[in-house]
């Protein structure tokens, strides 16, 4: 219990963080705290393999794609919105009630946790083998068509981000006229 | 071991949290992060209702893993996707104001 | 013997091929092809015709019939399509094939250079072989196809230069006035199926003779057909439409509305003959509509100044004559005339459509005359044909008219119904056919020159391929008679080709023979003073006497066409254009406006949620949070889970 208690207010912590700090660049690391956290609590739950990509690819891999971007496009820190302000307390009030209802209403119905033994012969710790004799049995063709999203999203990206041939050109041509403006 | 209910309140805290970040945060790339949190928020609950169903025998529980798993792929997807139509949007707007972009509804 | 006959059976086929080649592929064709594919596909028609007519002639058989295949089933009912192909058949095939393939030829020239050259001759080829499917049918049903069919042709070559407004509403109105026939003939099918249980027409004519003389669900049925045939032969009343049909292309109204189509009336009563001949009461209607149509067809002929509409309603005047000669119950005297006067008038149609195309589209008569010395061929040949039209001795119209003449003045079968009065009137009729018919010929070809002076130079006879078919036709105009010669002193022989055909019990009465010659010379007499009257009026007198009575009552009344048309428009269509626009009003006032007012409210309640979408993702965001919420309270609430 002390364990699940200081993960979750790390958790919390590194959550509000995300949703409070000014600069891009700190919100996106208390994200990766709040991940980092996950993945350990993901261990307390018997899931060692996602445990284990949680912190390769999450708090690896996509973070450092955020980070990447941020530091690309130079975000700086903002300053709140100036329309809709009425939005702000609004928000909250519907979050807090949003988490109350949901909390609430898991302990309301308590129900009693399997035996060890049993959470042990079925979970198999949660390792890499448990998982691939699931997902390339009962999830194949989730399995695949995640593959098939994942292709699209490659070409998708691709093709957001490229610059068409004539702009790229037009742009040299303009910081081109430029320089000689300079001179 | 702690029972699933704290695990439930404990995601869901954390998805409130994602989503009041979705709602009052201006810059694109902060509500983004934030929708990362609720997705992560997601992934906690499941991950804990697949103990829950350890009683179901061994692929009702891991299904709740792997339903992670393909979660956290299409993640990936979407960040990756997402991340280039910002780029694009800032590429025109030297901007990434989400409340800016209202004027482009139909 | 058989085989060959049924050689005819390919000829509407062939028809359609040409129609269907020339429909998808004619635009591609460069200008002669498509006239030659039509002129082809009837002329070898034609052929399998003749072969089929002389094998028909040499064989033992008077009908062979070729059954294509079952068309319905319905309890004991059963329907097969199928040809029948007889000695009438055949004989109308001949003249569709013959004249049809001559016509075509002559359309190459005259359609020359037109824009839908293709599409005239698909339209024609199209008509051929829905007529022949007409005459060739063994069932009523398959008729009322080629019925239709022929009458669809006819409304899309009247109405080929469709870009005028006048040839798109002459077209239609022929169509509209021909659906009136049309309901009659469809009446007169129920009432056989429900009457004999069967449509084929063989059956029918069987049936029909059994039943008692007389009966007067034979007299029905036999006034709907007439209703059908008056629709399709323009008679009276539904012989409005044919005048204004001639706003088609000359070769057309030559083909369909002179030669072949609308005779299909006189063809579906001789085809019915056994029928006919057992209900006096109908052949009577059939008789007194052709008279009264030929009376008054050639009264208004006479002062029409259209070189095409003098020809029609000369065409409804010599139908009338032919619907009293089925009337009285000489069918085969009916079908002679057919066979005369479509050589004479698609003749004389060709040669209207000559001086037309000499004149460069020139149709009215005062500016016309003198022409027979510019164009000698087509001078000559309209002068036989409109001698042979006229009576004089010796050509075709002289033994076919002579024939119905004689046959109304004996016949026993409508005895009772004033035959005499009708002979009398055919005999008037036909001195007025005589006059009017020379006015016509003078008017265009003799006389002084009224055509404009720059034209004088232009002047040219037409291609030898327009005047070839006119010489042919005037060959035939003038021997066409000899098949058929008074049967009192001469050996006649369409009569007895056609007996076995149109066999019925009517009789006629025997008369001497003197009194056979002095009904002849009754004819002789009516032609030659319709004629002499004619060269007085027009040649001596130099038509003072005309200009005198221009104004009179009956001038007027001749040339408003004696006011059919005045009538129906009051009568149908402005009661009609009443309702349409009252119904409009009521459209446009109360349906619209209620309509326009039920629908504001929504408009309001669209522009209201349209405020929701306001752009703004964090507006969505927060709906989407707000829908989670409610949907988290109403499962912890409800207790679902427990």
């Amino acid at each position: 219990m002390a364990t699940f208690l200081i993960l979750a207010v790390v958790m919390i912590v590194g959550a509000v963080g995300v949703i409070t700090l000014k600069q891009p660049v700190h919100a996106a690391l208390a994200l990766v705290g709040t991940l980092l956290t996950l993945a350990v609590t993901y261990v307390t739950l018997e899931a060692h393999f996602l445990a284990a990509i949680q912190v390769i690819v999450y708090a690896g891999a996509i973070m450092v794609l955020f980070l990447f971007v941020i530091m690309l496009l130079n975000i700086q820190g903002e300053t709140p919105p100036a329309v809709l302000a009425w939005f702000r307390p609004l928000a909250y009030i519907v979050a807090v009630v949003a988490a109350a209802a949901i909390a609430t209403t898991a302990f309301m119905e308590p129900r009693s946790l399997p035996d060890e033994v049993q959470i042990a012969t079925a979970l198999q710790g949660g390792g890499v083998e448990p998982i691939a004799d699931v997902l390339f049995s009962d999830f194949l063709l989730a399995f695949q068509l995640v593959g098939v999203l994942l292709l699209t999203g490659i070409i998708g990206a691709v093709s957001l981000v490229q610059r068409k041939v004539v702009a790229v050109q037009e742009a040299r041509a303009d910081g081109a006229t430029k320089e000689l403006e300079h001179a | 071991m702690v029972a699933t209910e704290y695990y439930v309140a404990l995601s869901s805290i954390l998805f409130a949290i994602g989503a009041v970040g979705v709602l009052t945060r201006r810059s694109a790339i902060m509500v983004f992060l934030s929708v990362e949190l609720m997705l992560n928020a997601a992934n906690l609950a499941l991950v804990a209702f697949a103990r829950q169903w350890s009683g179901a025998g061994s692929i009702t529980a891991l299904s709740g893993q792997t339903a992670v798993f393909i979660i956290l792929a299409l993640a990936a997807a979407e960040v990756a996707v997402g991340l280039g139509i910002l780029v694009s949007i800032f590429r025109y707007r030297a901007s990434t104001d989400v409340d800016a972009l209202a004027e482009i509804r139909l | 013997m058989t085989d060959l006959i049924s050689l005819a059976a390919f000829a509407p086929l062939l028809a359609l091929i040409g129609a269907l080649v020339n429909g998808l592929f004619g635009r591609a064709f460069r200008e002669p092809l498509p006239g030659v594919i039509a002129s082809l596909s009837v002329g070898i028609g034609f052929l399998l015709s003749i072969i089929a007519f002389f094998a028909l002639a040499a064989g033992e058989e008077t009908r062979v019939s070729i059954t294509l295949w079952p068309y319905l089933q319905a309890g004991s009912f059963e329907l097969s399509l199928g040809f029948a192909l007889d000695r009438l058949s055949l004989l109308m095939m001949l003249i569709i094939t013959g004249v049809g393939f001559l016509i075509h030829v002559y359309s190459i020239g005259y359609m020359h250079g037109d824009e839908g050259f293709s599409r005239y001759f698909m339209g024609l080829n199209l008509f051929v072989a829905a007529m022949l499917l007409l005459v060739m049918a063994d069932s009523f049903l398959l008729m009322f196809v080629g019925w239709e069919g022929v009458g669809i042709c006819s409304y899309l070559l009247i109405g080929f230069w469709y870009r005028e407004k006048l040839n798109a509403d002459a077209a239609r109105k022929a169509f509209i006035v021909n659906r009136i026939g049309d309901a009659g003939f469809l009446l007169a099918m129920f009432l056989t199926v429900t009457t004999f249980g069967t449509l084929d027409i063989q059956a029918v004519n069987e049936a029909a003779g059994a039943l008692v003389f007389g009966s007067s669900v034979l007299g029905v049925i036999g006034l709907l057909y007439l209703l059908a045939a008056t629709g399709k032969s323009a008679q009276l009343p539904l012989q409005v439409w044919l005048p204004d049909a001639m706003a088609g292309p000359t070769p057309v109204s030559a083909l369909i509305h002179a030669a072949t189509m609308v005779t299909a009336g006189v063809y579906l009563i001789a085809r019915v003959a056994p029928l006919f001949a057992q209900t006096p009461a109908a052949s009577a209607a059939v008789a007194w509509v052709g008279g009264l149509t030929a009376l008054i067809a050639a009264f208004i002929a006479f002062s029409q100044t259209d070189i095409k509409k003098i020809l029609a309603y000369s065409t409804i005047s010599q139908l009338g004559f032919m619907f009293v000669a089925v009337g009285v119950g000489a069918y085969w005297v009916g079908i002679f005339h057919v066979f005369t006067h479509a050589f004479f008038k698609a003749l004389l149609f060709l040669g209207a459509g000559s001086v037309i195309h000499a004149l460069a589209g020139e149709q009215d008569v005062r500016r016309m005359g003198g022409l027979g010395k510019h164009m000698r061929v087509t001078g000559t040949t309209s002068l036989i044909a409109t001698l042979a039209i006229a009576g004089v001795p010796l050509l075709s119209g002289f033994f076919s008219k002579d024939a119905i003449l004689a046959h109304t003045a004996t016949s026993e079968l409508i005895a009772d119904y004033g035959n005499l009065v009708l002979y009398a009137i055919l005999l008037v009729t036909a001195a007025m056919t005589a006059f009017y018919m020379f006015r016509w010929y003078h008017r265009v070809f003799a006389g002084e020159e009224r055509f404009p002076k720059k034209l004088r130079d232009s002047l040219h006879e037409s291609p030898s391929v327009m005047t070839l078919p006119l010489v042919i036709l005037a060959v035939c105009s003038v021997l066409a008679g000899y098949l058929g010669l008074p049967e009192f002193a001469f050996p006649n022989w369409i009569a007895h080709w056609l007996e076995p055909s149109v066999e019925t019990p009517v009789s006629f009465l025997h008369l001497s023979t003197s009194l056979e010659w002095l009904l002849i010379g009754l004819s002789v007499v009516a032609a030659a003073v319709g004629l002499g009257l004619g060269y007085w009026v027009y040649e001596r007198n130099r038509g003072r006497l005309v200009a005198r009575l221009e104004e009179s009552m009956l001038a007027r009344l001749s040339r408003s066409g004696f006011g059919f048309d005045a009538l129906y428009r009051a009568v149908f269509v402005e009661p009609a254009e009443g309702t349409a626009s009252g119904l409009s009003s009521v459209d446009t006032d109360i349906v619209d406006r209620g309509l326009r007012a039920g629908a504001s409210p929504v408009g309001l309640l669209a522009r209201a949620a349209a405020l929701l979408q306001s752009g703004y993702l964090r507006a969505y965001a927060l709906a989407m949070l707000i829908g989670v919420l409610v949907f988290a309270l109403i499962v912890s609430l409800s207790g679902v889970l427990s």
